[in-house]
C-alpha cells in the first residue's frame, strides 16, 4: 500500500497531539500500520512542537526531509519552518494564519516576519498552500481551543488520508468527552468548509 | 474511554506510546509495585501507572526521588514480588548506590528498572548514555526499537531477572518512549505470590555475613557470561543473513527503524546482512562473531555513544581483524547525539559505494532560518515564576545597587528558564538540588549568591544541602519558587500536594516547616502574583545575615486552569487610549500573552493565551491594563 506521511507543526498548548492521535487511532481501527514521532521541548506551552504521522509500510517515527505528503501547520512561522524542510515538492500545505509570537519577538529582539514573506518561501516548495485563520474559526465554533479540530477537519476534507471523514468523526465520538463533543464536531465541519473555500 | 493499557483482550491491536507499552508489559508480567520519579522522557510511564494502578490492584507511587523509588521497588523484590522502577537517564545517577547493591546481592521477584535516555538533549542537561552503568554494574540492558518491542521486552525482562536474580535495565531513548504505534496485546497476569522476605538469600544472620558480603563481583561476572550465551538465541536479537552479503549492519534499539527505512529506500535489502540488536549488555558475542566473519564492512548504529561499536571493535580483533568498521568511532556517523534518518541513509550508501544526492533545499532552509526566529524557551503565560523573577531582580537592584552583584544559582524545573529573555536572570543550574550546595561554596569564599529552587526539587534533593548550610553557619539566601506541583514533567503531585500518585488524600508536607525544623531562622512566605509584597520579602531576605529563605508561592497557572475547566479565566486587556507604547511590559516582563502593534504603537494582549493572572497590570507604567468585561 502507498505510504501516507503528514507533518504537524505548531506550538505547545495548541492541541497538536490530540489531532495526531485521532488520525492514528482511526488508522489502527482500519488495521493499518501507523508510526508517530513527536518532538517537543521542555516547556508546557509556547515551545515549537512537531508531530510526524506515517501510515503504511514504515519503520521510523521520523519522516525524512522532503517526503511529507501534507503539512498541517497550526501556527504561521512554525508551518513555514517545517514545511520548507519536510514537505515534498508539490505536497499540500494547510496553514493556520494565526501568529503566536515567541519571547524573542515579545521582548523586541526579533521581528515576526510578514505573512506574505513566509508564504513566499513555503510556495517555493509547493503551490498547493491553503491558508485560513483556523483560530478565529474555532472561536466561531465556540472556543479557540478547538483550533486543532478545525485543522483536522481541513485535512480530512483534502482526502490525503487513507480514510473517509466519517471514520475520523466516528473516532472523535468515541474518544472526546460528551461535554466537548458538539463543539468539536462543529469545529471539524467549519474546518472542512474553510478548506473547500480556500481551494 | 478507558485506557487501552488495561484492555483485557489478547491479540487486540491498539495505539500505544512506547512508555505506555512498557506499563502494559509490566502488567502482563504481573507486577505488584511500580515506583518512579517524573522526568522527560520517562514521565508517561508513571502517569500511566497512576491512572491504572487502582483498577489493576497494584501499588504505584511517585517517590520523593529516584533512589527512594529504586529502594522501594527493591524491597518488594526481596519479598518475591515483581516490581518496576522508572526514571529519566539522569535519575539513574541518583539511584546508582542502590542499583549497585541490588545487582550484587541479587533480586528475588523480578525487578526491572527503566532508564529513559535522552540523546540530543530534547529535555535534559546532558545526554549521558546509561548503558555504561549497566555494564559497570553487571546488569543486562535491553533496548526496544518501538512500542511493540517495549511491551514484549518488558515481559522478557521479568523472566530474565528471575532466572538470574538480577535487576534488568530496560533502556529506551526519547524516540522510543514517545513513539506511538500499533501494539498487539498479550495476556494480563496476576501472580498472587505470597509476600515473604527471602532470609536465605538476603539476611546476614541466616545466609551468613561473609557469604553475602564478599566476593559477589565474581558471581556477577559469571552471571553475565551465562546471559551472553542466552542472548545468542534470544528473540530480542534477530540476525538476517543469507551468507552472500558483503556488508552488514548492527542496528541497535531504535536505530533499527532508520536502517530498515534506508534499506528500503536504497533498494539494498538483499545486499546487507542485518542484526537487529535488542540486548546491548551483554552483547550476543556468538551472533556478532558470525556476522563479523561473514562480511567485509560492518556499520554499527546506536545512540548516543559508540558503546556497542567499541565492544564490536574489540571482538573484531579476534574474529575478523580485516573488517572495515563504520560508525561513530571513524566519523561515518557523528560522535554524539541522536541519529537522523538521513545520516543512516548516507552511511549505508557510502558503505555500498553509492552516493545520495545532497538536499536541494539547503539554500531555502538557510533563507528561512535567517528570516524566522528560533522560538526560545520561556515559562508559560501566567507563570508565577515570571513574576517571582521580576520581583527578585528589583529587590537585588534595590539592595545591592546592581543585579549582577549576586550569582543566581538556579535548579531543575520550569523556573530554570529564568535565564531566558527578557528576564535574563539566572547564572547556573546543574542537577537536582545543586543550587543550595554550590551557593554555599561561593558564599564561603565571599561571593554573594541566591539559590533559586522549585518545590519539587526542594523535596527531591535539597534538604541535606540546607541542613549543611545551617550547620556550617554559611550565609546563603534561598528562594523557593513554589508552584505546588511538579509542573515541567506534567503536574505530578509532590510531597506537599497532600495527594498520593493515585489521588488519595495524604498529609501535606510543608516546606516552611522543614526549613524551620532544620534550623533556618528567617523564613517568609509570599504570593508570587503580588509583586510588591514579594519584592519586599526578597529585600528583607537579602538584608538578613545567615541562612534566609523565602517561599514565593502560587499554583502553576496551567494547572490552575486545568482544575477550573471547562471554565476559562477572564483575560486582561490593554486600554489603547491609555497605553503610551513604552513597552515596559514587554521588555521587563515579556509574558507570551503580550504583543505589540508596531503600526498603532500600542501593547495588546492575546486573549487566547492570557491566563488572567493580572501581573502585567502591576508591571504597567501607566496602569492601562485591566480585566476584560465578560
Amino acid at each position: 500500500m502507498k505510504t501516507t506521511r503528514v507533518v504537524i507543526a505548531g506550538v505547545g498548548g495548541q492541541g497538536t497531539l490530540l489531532a495526531t492521535r485521532l488520525i492514528a487511532e482511526t488508522a489502527i481501527k482500519k488495521g493499518l500500520r501507523v508510526r508517530i514521532g513527536e518532538t517537543y521541548g521542555m516547556a508546557q506551552r509556547g515551545g515549537p512542537v512537531m508531530g510526524h504521522i506515517q501510515i503504511g509500510d514504515v519503520y521510523s517515527p521520523q519522516i525524512r526531509p522532503g517526503e511529507a505528503d501534507a503539512l498541517l501547520g497550526f501556527e504561521l512561522a512554525e508551518a513555514t519552518r517545517r514545511g520548507i524542510t519536510y514537505l515534498k515538492q508539490g505536497g499540500l500545505a494547510i496553514v493556520n494564519s494565526k501568529k503566536i509570537p515567541p519571547v524573542e519577538v515579545i521582548s523586541g529582539i526579533r521581528k515576526y516576519p510578514k505573512q506574505e514573506e513566509l508564504l513566499r518561501l513555503l510556495r517555493q516548495v509547493s503551490s498547493k498552500v491553503a491558508v485560513f485563520d483556523a483560530t478565529s474559526i474555532a472561536e466561531k465554533a465556540g472556543d479557540p481551543i478547538a483550533t486543532n479540530i478545525v485543522m483536522l477537519g481541513a485535512l480530512a476534507e483534502s482526502h490525503i488520508l487513507p480514510f473517509e471523514d466519517e471514520e475520523i468523526t466516528t473516532r472523535m465520538k468515541e474518544s472526546i468527552s460528551s461535554r466537548f463533543l458538539e463543539l468539536n464536531m462543529r469545529a471539524f465541519r467549519l474546518g472542512a468548509e474553510a478548506f473547500r473555500e480556500s481551494q | 474511554m478507558s485506557n487501552p493499557v488495561t484492555l483485557d483482550k489478547v491479540g487486540e491491536m491498539v495505539l500505544l506510546m512506547g512508555n505506555e507499552a512498557i506499563v502494559r508489559g509490566a502488567l502482563e508480567a504481573g507486577i505488584r509495585i511500580a515506583t518512579s520519579y517524573p522526568g522527560t522522557p520517562a514521565s508517561e510511564i508513571g502517569n500511566t501507572f497512576a491512572e491504572v494502578a487502582k483498577e489493576m490492584g497494584i501499588h504505584f507511587e511517585w517517590s520523593t526521588n529516584e533512589k527512594v523509588a529504586f529502594e522501594v521497588a527493591y524491597g518488594a523484590s526481596m519479598c518475591n514480588q515483581r516490581s518496576m522502577v522508572s526514571m529519566k537517564h539522569v535519575g539513574l545517577n541518583v539511584a546508582l548506590d542502590i542499583l549497585e547493591m541490588a545487582a550484587l546481592r541479587g533480586v528475588k521477584g523480578g525487578l526491572v528498572f527503566v532508564s529513559a535516555d535522552d540523546p540530543s538533549q530534547h529535555s535534559s542537561g546532558q545526554e549521558q548514555d546509561q548503558r555504561w552503568l549497566a555494564k559497570q554494574n553487571c546488569v543486562p540492558s535491553l533496548e526496544p526499537s518501538d512500542p511493540q518491542d517495549a511491551k514484549d521486552f518488558t515481559l522478557y525482562a521479568y523472566e530474565l531477572s528471575e532466572k538470574y536474580r538480577l535487576p534488568v535495565m530496560l533502556r529506551t531513548v526519547t524516540r522510543v518512549s514517545h513513539m506511538r504505534s500499533n501494539v498487539v496485546l498479550g495476556k494480563l497476569q496476576r501472580l498472587d505470590r505470597e509476600a515473604k522476605f527471602d532470609f536465605e538469600q538476603f539476611s546476614y544472620v541466616v545466609a551468613g555475613f561473609d557469604k553475602l558480603f564478599y566476593g559477589r563481583e565474581k558471581e556477577a561476572n559469571e552471571k553475565i557470561a551465562k546471559i551472553m550465551v542466552d542472548f545468542d538465541s534470544s528473540p530480542l536479537n534477530k540476525l538476517t543473513m543469507s551468507g552472500k552479503e558483503k556488508v552488514g549492519i548492527i542496528a541497535t534499539g531504535q536505530t533499527y527503524n532508520y536502517v530498515m527505512d534506508a534499506l528500503i529506500k536504497i533498494g539494498a535489502k538483499d545486499k546487507v546482512a542485518v542484526l537487529k540488536l535488542g540486548t546491548s549488555n551483554p552483547l550476543p558475542e556468538g551472533l556478532i562473531s558470525k556476522l563479523l566473519k561473514g562480511v567485509n564492512k560492518l556499520l554499527v548504529t546506536e545512540e548516543p555513544d559508540p558503546f556497542v561499536e567499541l565492544h564490536v571493535k574489540a571482538l573484531a580483533k579476534d574474529v575478523n581483524p580485516k573488517v572495515l568498521l563504520y560508525g561513530r568511532l571513524n566519523g561515518k556517523l557523528p560522535g554524539e547525539g541522536e541519529l537522523m534518518p538521513l545520516m543512516v541513509d548516507n552511511a549505508i550508501a557510502e558503505m555500498l559505494g553509492e552516493e545520495l544526492p545532497p538536499s536541494p533545499r539547503a539554500e531555502l532552509e538557510k533563507e528561512a532560518n535567517d528570516m524566522i526566529f528560533g522560538r526560545m524557551l520561556t515559562v508559560c503565560a501566567g507563570c508565577p515564576h515570571r513574576s517571582s523573577i521580576y520581583a527578585l531582580k528589583r529587590a537585588v537592584k534595590a539592595v545591592k545597587g546592581d543585579i549582577h552583584k549576586v550569582v543566581i544559582n538556579g535548579d531543575i524545573g520550569c523556573y530554570g528558564l529564568a535565564w531566558a529573555p527578557p528576564m535574563n536572570y539566572e547564572d547556573t543550574y546543574f542537577c537536582m538540588g545543586a543550587s543550595i550546595g554550590v551557593s554555599q561554596g561561593m558564599s564561603q569564599v565571599g561571593v554573594d549568591t541566591i539559590a533559586w529552587i522549585g518545590d519539587g526539587t526542594f523535596f527531591h534533593a535539597a534538604i541535606p544541602a540546607l541542613m549543611n548550610a545551617v550547620q556550617t553557619k554559611t550565609n546563603i539566601k534561598v528562594v523557593v519558587a513554589d508552584n505546588s506541583v511538579t509542573a515541567m514533567t506534567g503536574f505530578q503531585p509532590n510531597p506537599q500536594s497532600g495527594k498520593t500518585a493515585t489521588g488519595e488524600t495524604t498529609k501535606s508536607i510543608s516546606i516552611e516547616a522543614i526549613a524551620k525544623a532544620v534550623g533556618v531562622e528567617h523564613i517568609e512566605v509570599t504570593d508570587a502574583y503580588d509583586t510588591t509584597a514579594t519584592e519586599a520579602a526578597f529585600k528583607r531576605m537579602l538584608q538578613t545575615e545567615g541562612v534566609a529563605l523565602v517561599i514565593s508561592r502560587r499554583i502553576c497557572a496551567t494547572e490552575a486552569i486545568r482544575r477550573m475547566r471547562p471554565k476559562r479565566p477572564i483575560p486582561y486587556e490593554v486600554n489603547e487610549s491609555e497605553c503610551v507604547g513604552c513597552k515596559i511590559c514587554l521588555n521587563t516582563f515579556g509574558c507570551p500573552g503580550l504583543n505589540f502593534d508596531e503600526e498603532k504603537k500600542k501593547a495588546s494582549i492575546d486573549k487566547t493565551i492570557c491566563m488572567g493572572c493580572g501581573v502585567c497590570a502591576q508591571v504597567c507604567s501607566v496602569g492601562c491594563i485591566h480585566e476584560r468585561d465578560e
